[in-house]
């Protein structure tokens, strides 16, 4: 019976100490990263500001006689780890620094860019996920957007504002979300419900402003031509 | 503990250096283990 006691005793500090590392440690955590980065991605933003190429000046095939030449702004794909944008979504009071990659480390600092997909502001579908709970919760409150609200992602070469346009719960296993869209897409991505792993949230947001607006609708017009 | 310490081999000076080295394997197995459950929680949100 004694044994039986402190067994319990024991297994409950365990799950306590569980707790207070998993929802207050990881914070600390996080929030220190943030602090860094915030002020390294200054630094970043502006090396990654002079080494952009030229923008492409891109033909049209019947362009209108009063329009400005659409321009296509790329930027470099910047070493992972590092940070390279910041996310801001008004509504949820989220403002992060993004790095770029998915690695188990990197998500610890703050939201990651998969590197395989396109980074934010270029056309194609960019993907970015983050912890709910942990970590510095940087989507604990994604599921409160809703179609309509407002994305705004800074990266080199600019602002670049998104809407969202559909929210998702599915396997963490269903890879399709990250498939190439036609346009310019932001797609977050997230532990769902909160304090599980199980399942996964997903908003997929469409660029309204932004650099490579009039070129990713152009890509869409394309598209839809045929 | 304290009867771990009274088991442990050799003069005061060494079987401290032997709980402190314990101590600090079991530290580091618990971090671990906390990294490893954490992820039931909250594994980041990759999908894939």
């Amino acid at each position: 019976m004694r044994v039986l006691g402190r067994t319990l005793v024991w297994s409950g500090l365990l799950v306590l100490a569980f707790l207070v590392y998993q929802l207050y440690v990881t914070d600390l955590v996080a929030e220190s990263s943030q602090e860094e980065a915030k002020v390294e991605l200054v630094t970043q933003l502006d090396d990654r500001r002079q080494d952009l190429p030229a923008p492409e000046v891109v033909q049209q095939e019947s362009p209108q006689p009063t329009s400005d030449p659409i321009q296509f702004y790329v930027e470099p794909l910047p070493e992972e780890g590092t940070p390279f944008a910041e996310i801001t979504i008004p509504k949820i009071e989220l403002d992060a620094v993004v790095f770029s990659g998915v690695d188990r480390q990197t998500l610890k600092e703050g939201p990651g860019h998969m590197p395989w997909t396109p980074l934010p502001g270029q056309p194609g579908n960019a993907v970015i996920s983050g912890h709910r709970t942990t970590y510095g919760r940087p989507f604990y409150r994604l599921d409160e957007l809703v179609v309509g609200d407002r994305v705004e992602v800074e990266t080199a070469i600019g602002l670049h504002v998104y809407e969202v346009r559909q929210i998702e719960v599915v396997k963490p296993t269903d890879v399709w979300v990250t498939d190439p869209r036609p346009g310019a897409w932001l797609t977050l991505t997230t532990c769902n419900p909160r304090f599980s792993a199980r399942q996964r949230l997903v908003i997929f947001s469409e660029l309204v402003e932004g650099p490579n607006l009039r070129y990713a609708d152009l890509l869409l017009q394309r598209e839809v031509q045929g | 503990m304290r009867k771990l310490f009274a088991a442990l081999p050799g003069p005061a000076a060494v079987r401290v250096l032997q709980m402190v080295l314990i101590v600090a394997v079991a530290l580091v197995a618990l971090f671990y283990l906390f990294e490893w459950a954490g992820d039931l929680l909250d594994s980041g949100g990759v999908v894939g």
